[in-house]
């Protein structure tokens, strides 16, 4: 190891033994990650809920609940109260809604924790439902899916599709945000009706970073039990997910629009786990989020220019096309392994979709060499050093930490430590068990629904051809990728009007 | 809290970045937390060490100081940020599968940016590989050599980056009435560039050779390396790696644009559905810390329509016919804009919407603003530097936009004390300057329905 990966190596492990010293209690409401020399402290509530409680008809009561606590009023405070006094310490709290947890998060400078601090716990803790504020985040939420979903963001309107169609019929499906209809059926008793049954003492976890001092820690789990009591209704529990008997697809069309495609079905490895960790080797090379290194980068973007990008998951990477590093707090039980292939020309769509098709069953066939192996976990090793360099970012991990029952060093040193462990044996076999290149979910957000979903259905070739000469073993790779099988039945392809995605739950 | 609109190009810069330190070896001042070396070779690179502890971490910025402006050349609007993209493809000595490799050994997070004043490739690296990113870097920005039909595939890639965009609404109005404001000088036109123009790239491999040339000089540059580094074994390495990097900067001819002398109005059509944006652009000057009235544009534009104002509690709190309401200039090298938008709830209330900016630039050409709320900002604008400053790369990206503006960060300070010192009187001041009607542009954006 170098010196300098070494020395931070050390630092997160100091800092997570931190955590894990300070609440040796798996069970015990706090989570603390202190950094003595950070001028700043940040806080996060965990709340054991997530949209995948909605219940049905409602899609979108947690989002709606978590947003009024984090832009509403307090019985303390107007919001415009609250505004005024954030203003002065440049501080805001927000709050993330996900499938299976809610987190309220902020940050402030030492400077003002005191002012700080009680605005914070008084957003969880006394929050007044005001009407005015309801029907802002209410409106705010019912334009983000009639507008800007639907409209001004192709790529993450085929993601949240594919989510839809792997997660079909399950309180998975829908997006955390909600459904148009479900959001319209909203009343501000339903919301607090949600709150008193889940906002509960019981089902919260504080979490506490940076340079704090003196009582604070042991204030802000007090504070929990000034949340309503009760016993938490049963976990929602592990959804049952269809399993997929062939290849479906689900082809949006909107008027207009150039291609934008997702692809792929669930897997059954969760962090922690040791296949966890081999197959985040596979995938790295496969398909690096926002990365040169990524194979399908490589193959679809550096080598014949179609497009801006192409990638892989095996964790739910929401908002890719804005963040380069792994988000945070969005823990989930199920996952599933996902390929995004960028806008593109909807005639060079299918080709696409083949050439990573094609990549992935090379992968899934041939397994990775010792040399890719070699090359990509010594990247992993060094490249994971960035997915937390703010004590912010650590202090979400933490919290991940705890959801995914990972003890001791946590998730990070855990991952470092399986970079240097793992074998390509390992990684090949961890390919075989959880990866395929059949059986798969396809969404496609297009202007050309018809002549796609025919072309799809046929299986017919779909060559391509370029502005610019290419070398002969391009082009002779080309025209393998033209005829690459799909093999999709054409009874399982489905049209759906954009303005009819999330209307309401289910296409 | 506020929603976060996720466009670089419109991030209220001048209130997320400000304060460094001028001068040499260790200066400190009151606000900035980090010694700094800054030191010029004769070759004209201009190097900016900022010592921090930082876990073992490095960020390394080459800032190249053209931009989308620099495109004064009718039918190559884009063609900084396409070179952007062909800085990546590739030496004699690293061809670009090299490059990648690199990098990929050293687990770095690398990547690139234009805007209209700036180029900047930055790598988040470990310090046991800073003397070999010194070398990969020092290496590309002189001996860069790409074929041309990697030239031409690298435009379709780009093409690919447009076709995302243009489907935002917030792209499509801020495309328009850029074109609107500026007739003769290139922030007219994106970052970006029309869509013709990215068509023809293909062709225009010779082109990229002069630009090369004339722009990707040592004079044109500056290094900016932040984290845990050592100055004397640093500024040795850069001297050797960049040392016989030869001069030869020809600065663009770059149109000035002719005052405007009365408002202009256009409607923006969308081929999505959405809901209408209001977009309101005065002309005010470049940034230029010692410009008092400039600086106060900066403050009356959070005290006008920032999230304690009195139209943001009307508009978006109150009467909620506004999504979110947003303002603020650029930190820019030539005369630029300051943009004030919105997205309307009902359509039918734009005009209503306008009347009430209205209203908010008559009150604050004849008030001063509240003294408390001046303080507050102050020290928003203090927490908020402050804040920013926790990891090597958010330094690096506090600092960029001055060193793009001015060739230096000597500027962020004198800036801060600035704000400390513009009073109220000068910020009504500032109002009644730049807040008049032959000095906007305004846009409505409308989809179909």
């Amino acid at each position: 190891m170098t010196r300098a990966s070494a020395a931070l190596a050390a630092g997160a492990v100091l800092a997570l033994c931190a955590v894990s010293c300070s609440a040796p209690d798996k069970e015990a409401s706090v989570v603390l990650l202190p950094v003595p020399d950070d001028p700043t402290i940040s806080f996060t509530v965990w709340f054991n809920v997530g949209s995948q409680d909605d219940p049905p008809g409602k899609e979108g009561l947690a989002h709606l609940t978590g947003e009024l606590l984090a832009q509403g009023s307090t019985t303390e405070n107007s919001y415009e109260e609250i505004l005024r006094r954030l203003y002065p310490l440049a501080s805001e709290y927000g709050i993330r809604v996900d499938k299976e947890m809610t987190t309220l998060t902020g940050r402030t400078h030492r400077d003002n924790v005191e002012a700080y601090y009680r605005l914070f716990t008084a957003a969880f803790l006394k929050p007044a439902f005001d009407d005015s504020d309801f029907q802002r985040v209410q409106s705010d939420a019912i334009n983000f899916l009639e507008n800007t979903l639907r409209y001004a963001s192709d790529e993450e309107l085929a993601k949240a599709a594919l989510h839809a169609l792997v997660f079909a019929g399950t309180s998975y499906a829908h997006p955390p945000v909600g459904t148009v209809q479900g959001l319209k059926s909203i009343t501000l008793e339903d919301v607090k009706k949600f709150y008193r049954e889940h906002y509960l003492g019981a089902n919260a976890v504080v979490a506490l970073g940076g340079g704090f001092a003196g009582d604070l820690a042991q204030r802000f789990e007090g504070a929990l039990a000034e949340l309503p009591s009760g016993e938490p209704k049963a976990a929602a529990g592990l959804i049952d997910v269809e399993p997929i008997e062939r290849t479906k697809v689900i082809v949006v069309s909107k008027a207009g629009a150039d291609a934008s495609i997702s692809f792929g079905f669930p897997v059954e490895v969760r962090r922690g786990e040791k296949d966890f960790y081999a197959l985040w080797i596979a995938n790295s090379w496969l398909g690096e989020h926002r990365n040169s290194s990524s194979h399908l980068y490589q193959v679809i973007r550096e080598a014949r220019g179609l497009n801006y990008g192409d990638y892989s998951y095996i964790e739910a990477f929401p908002e890719g096309g804005r963040r380069s590093m792994p988000p945070v707090n969005v823990a989930r039980n199920e996952q599933m392994f996902e390929i995004w292939i960028r806008t593109l020309p909807n005639e060079q769509s299918r080709f696409a979709l083949r050439a990573a098709l094609r990549e992935l069953a090379s992968l899934v066939q041939n397994g990775m060499t010792a040399e890719q192996f070699e090359l990509t976990r010594s990247f992993l090793e060094k490249y994971v050093l960035h997915f937390a360099e703010t004590t912010r970012e650590r202090l979400g991990y933490a919290v991940d930490d705890r959801f995914y029952g990972i003890d001791g060093e946590g998730h990070l040193a855990r991952f470092r430590q399986m970079m240097r462990e793992l074998t390509v044996e390992d990684v090949n076999a961890a390919i075989r068990k959880h990866l395929r290149h059949d059986r798969l979910k396809i969404a496609i957000v297009t202007g050309d629904a018809e002549g796609l979903s025919a072309g799809l259905g046929k299986d017919t070739p779909s060559p391509v051809s370029y502005p610019s000469p290419k070398s002969d073993q391009i082009l002779a790779e080309d025209r393998e990728i033209a005829v690459f099988p799909l093999a999709i039945d054409p009874d399982a392809i489905s049209i759906v009007a954009v303005e009819d995605v999330f209307e309401r739950a289910g296409f | 809290m506020k929603r976060v609109l996720g466009f670089a190009f419109l991030a209220l810069a001048a209130f997320v970045a400000a304060g460094a330190v001028p001068g040499d070896e260790s200066a400190m001042s009151k606000i900035f937390p980090y010694p700094t070396h800054v030191e010029t070779l004769p070759n004209g690179l201009k190097v900016i060490l900022v010592p921090m502890s930082s876990n073992g971490l490095v960020s390394y910025w080459s800032i190249v100081r053209t931009g989308s402006r620099d495109e004064f050349e009718p039918g190559h609007t884009g063609f900084a940020h396409f070179f952007e993209h062909m800085m990546f493809r590739g030496t004699e000595r690293f061809p670009q599968e090299v490059y990648s490799q690199i990098l990929t050994e050293m687990g770095a997070d690398a990547n690139a940016f234009t805007s209209a004043d700036l180029t900047a490739y930055h790598l988040s690296v470990t310090s046991d590989d800073l003397e070999r990113v010194m070398e990969i870097e020092a290496d590309r920005f002189q001996n860069l050599a790409y074929a041309e039909s990697v030239f031409e595939t690298e435009a379709g890639a780009v093409y690919g980056e447009y076709r995302k965009n243009r489907m935002s609404p917030l792209f499509t109005i801020y495309e328009a009435i850029y074109e609107e404001a500026f007739k003769k000088h290139t922030y007219g036109h994106t970052t970006m560039g029309y869509e013709r123009d990215i068509k023809a790239m293909p062709d225009m491999f010779d082109y990229s050779k002069s630009f090369f040339a004339r722009y990707y000089r040592p004079d044109n540059v500056v290094l900016l390396v932040v984290g845990d580094i050592d100055v004397a074994s640093t500024m040795a390495s850069i001297r050797k790696h960049y040392g016989e990097w030869q001069p030869g900067y020809v600065a663009p001819e770059i149109p000035r644009e002719p005052a405007q002398t009365a408002e202009r109005r256009i409607e923006v059509s969308y081929a999505g559905q959405s809901l209408p944006f209001l977009w309101v652009g005065y002309k005010v000057d470049a940034f230029d810390p010692a410009n008092r009235p400039r600086v106060a544009v900066d403050l009356l534009a959070e005290l006008a329509f920032g999230e304690t104002s009195e139209i943001h509690k009307k508009l978006v709190l109150d009467e909620q016919v506004v999504e979110f309401l947003a303002a603020g200039a650029d930190p820019s090298r030539d005369p630029k804009l300051l943009d004030i938008y919105t997205r309307v709830k009902d359509p039918s209330k734009v005009d209503y919407v306008l009347a009430e900016i209205d209203r908010t630039v008559a009150r604050y050409r004849e008030t001063p603003p509240d003294g408390d709320r001046l303080a507050d900002l102050r020290s928003r604008l203090k927490y908020a530097f402050l804040m920013n400053l926790d990891t090597p790369d958010h330094v690096a990206s506090s600092l960029d936009r001055f060193v793009s503006a001015t060739g230096g960060i000597e500027a962020v300070d004198e800036l801060f004390l600035a704000y400390d010192s513009v009073t109220a009187e000068e910020v009504r001041a500032a109002a009644a300057t730049y807040l008049s009607p032959e000095r906007r542009t305004i846009a409505v954006l409308r989809g179909q329905k």
